[in-house]
């Protein structure tokens, strides 16, 4: 007999019981061979080509549709002169104005209204007003009264606006990082989601996340926001850390403290020790984003919290987390984000 | 470019050897690395993605069977490689695909349970040729009732028929993790086996 045998780990020696398990799952074993993606993407292909083409149809549609409420804008009392009606026309998102004014490019556009924003084209609603976009055929948004709004960028790699001011939501269906709207102090990448984004005369920029994740980067910094949570982006200091939107009244104002000081001094270490007590399983993606956000003996104590509130993954070593490099925190962030999405995070 | 070059290179010369290994030719072959078969998918190679798809099928099959019903997880496997094959050219180190790999599958599995009732007892777990044992479609529902940090590991040795070593290799989890993970999950698989089938959702809501 074998006293290194160890039939579990390398089949080594024998143990019966263990082989007729093996036995009876076998069963359920995968054998089968690649259905192979390349020819499935030509099938996707032409789907795509019968989607581009109904797309175009209701491109057609809506041209044809304009013709009313162009005739109307050009005899209204806010009636725009001719360059202003270059909204109504081209390539771009098409939008509807509801319960007041807007104005696109620079042209007047009453409730009702329909036009087309273009790229480098700003859409401005005034208070009481909203517009209704759609995304390419990604999305759709909602921009809110006194707002203004540019279509920085169309194509197949990427749909970018400007949100210069005032509030939008968003939902977008689309790969990862497709669509991107560009605040005064970052960028709102989509991940898949439905967020709430505005901004103020300041510049300051608030994100509230509702379905999947976004995104939020600027100054070198990103900020993980996943649903249920929100984060504050200041002018010069870039994205904050996001918090959850329902987080206790405590926890909220350690967060900000914690920002405000730039996660320096004691300030910040107050803040971060309050985290640190009050933070739940639900608080998990607060604590990753803390991870690069610390250093030294504060990340460790915020590595050490995570790791006790949630299951790491075995290939997510320490020193790498407290190395804070960026593949195994994205692995971890990845495996939180998973955990998070079949509810196992749901209560605090 | 190099570095792609010499993949693809190392890749065809593996698949020669293999070919030549098929038709009963001795030509000493060398296995291509993860790394070179990566760098050759990410260079258009579909015979290095099916190379990586021969090697990493079955850890991929484990993930995903240990939140689908068995009934439905060849279907996600294949939705989790033609993902892969239009994602591999984002992977920015190739040495990380294994980890990669298994990560796209588990969102994939979790994206499938959302859609679907928890598995542990679902019938489309029968729902494979031939049709499973009471034993096996026991056993398997107790595996995917332990600790999700044993699951996995367990699915990949007692049902794809991965040793320890091939675990390690395949997941990028280091070997002395991978044995903690089999003895300890094999423990608590043996007394909650020995202890009887644990109830169905029906049963449990009668009481």
């Amino acid at each position: 007999m074998n006293d290194d045998a160890d039939y579990l780990w390398d089949r080594s020696g024998d143990d019966p019981e263990l082989a007729r398990l093996e036995r009876a799952l076998a069963g359920f074993a995968h054998d089968a061979p690649l259905r192979e993606p390349w020819r499935r993407r030509r099938r996707g292909l032409v789907v795509s080509a019968l989607v581009v083409a109904a797309a175009a149809a209701v491109v057609l549609a809506l041209a044809l549709g304009r013709d009313r409420p162009r005739a109307e804008l050009a005899r209204g009392p806010d009636a725009a002169p001719a360059g202003a009606l270059a909204c109504a026309g081209g390539d771009g998102f098409p939008f509807q104005v509801r319960g007041g004014l807007a104005r696109c490019d620079g042209g007047a556009a009453p409730d009702g209204a329909r036009g087309v924003l273009r790229v480098g084209a700003w859409l401005e609603t005034e208070p009481g007003a909203t517009a209704d976009l759609q995304v390419a055929d990604i999305g759709a948004i909602r921009l809110r009264a006194a707002s203004r709004l540019r279509l920085v960028a169309s194509g197949p790699d990427q749909h970018r606006l400007e949100l210069a001011r005032g509030r939008l939501s968003a939902q977008v269906t689309a790969p990862p990082r497709l669509f991107v709207i560009d605040t005064p102090v970052g960028a709102a990448v989509d991940l898949g989601c439905a967020y709430d984004l505005s901004v103020d005369d300041a510049g300051r920029t608030h994100l509230r996340v509702t379905a999947g994740a976004v995104s939020l980067e600027g100054r070198g910094h990103a900020a993980w926001v996943p649903w249920g949570y929100e984060v504050d982006a200041e002018p010069g200091r870039g994205p904050g850390t996001p918090r959850r939107s329902d987080a206790p009244e405590r926890l909220r104002a350690a967060v900000l403290a914690f920002d405000a000081a730039a996660g320096e001094g004691a300030a910040a270490g107050a803040a971060l020790s309050v985290i640190l007590d009050d933070a739940g399983a639900a608080d998990a993606p607060l604590l990753w984003n803390l991870l690069p956000r610390t250093a030294g003996g504060d990340r460790a104590a915020v590595f050490a919290r995570l790791d006790e509130l949630t299951l790491r993954p075995e290939w997510v070593l320490d020193e790498a987390v407290l190395a804070a490099e960026p593949v195994a925190l994205e692995r971890w962030r990845q495996s939180l984000e998973g955990e998070r999405n079949v509810g196992a995070w749901d209560a605090p | 470019m190099r570095s792609a070059l010499a993949a693809l290179a190392a890749v065809a010369s593996a698949l020669e050897a293999g070919a030549a290994h098929a038709q009963g030719r001795a030509v000493p072959a060398r296995e291509a690395t993860v790394d070179e078969l990566v760098i050759a998918v990410q260079g258009g190679s579909r015979g290095a993605f099916t190379g990586l798809y021969e090697r990493f099928h079955r850890v991929v099959h484990a993930v995903v069977l240990a939140r689908v019903p068995a009934g439905d997880a060849g279907d996600v496997v294949q939705e989790v490689f033609a993902e892969a094959w239009q994602r591999v050219s984002t992977l920015r180190e190739p040495a990380a695909f294994p980890g990669w790999i298994v990560t796209l599958a588990r969102h994939r599995a979790v994206d499938h349970a959302r859609r679907r009732r928890p598995p542990v007892d679902d019938p489309a777990d029968l729902a494979v040729s031939p049709p499973p044992t009471s034993e096996a479609v026991a056993a398997l529902r107790a595996i995917r009732a332990l600790p999700e940090t044993y699951r996995e590991t367990l699915l990949m040795r007692l049902v794809e028929g991965l040793t320890g070593p091939e675990i390690a290799a395949r997941t990028g989890m280091t070997p002395k993790s991978v044995r903690v993970h089999l003895h300890r999950g094999m423990k608590l698989l043996r007394k909650r086996l020995e202890a009887g089938p644990a109830p169905t959702r029906g049963e449990r809501g009668a009481r």
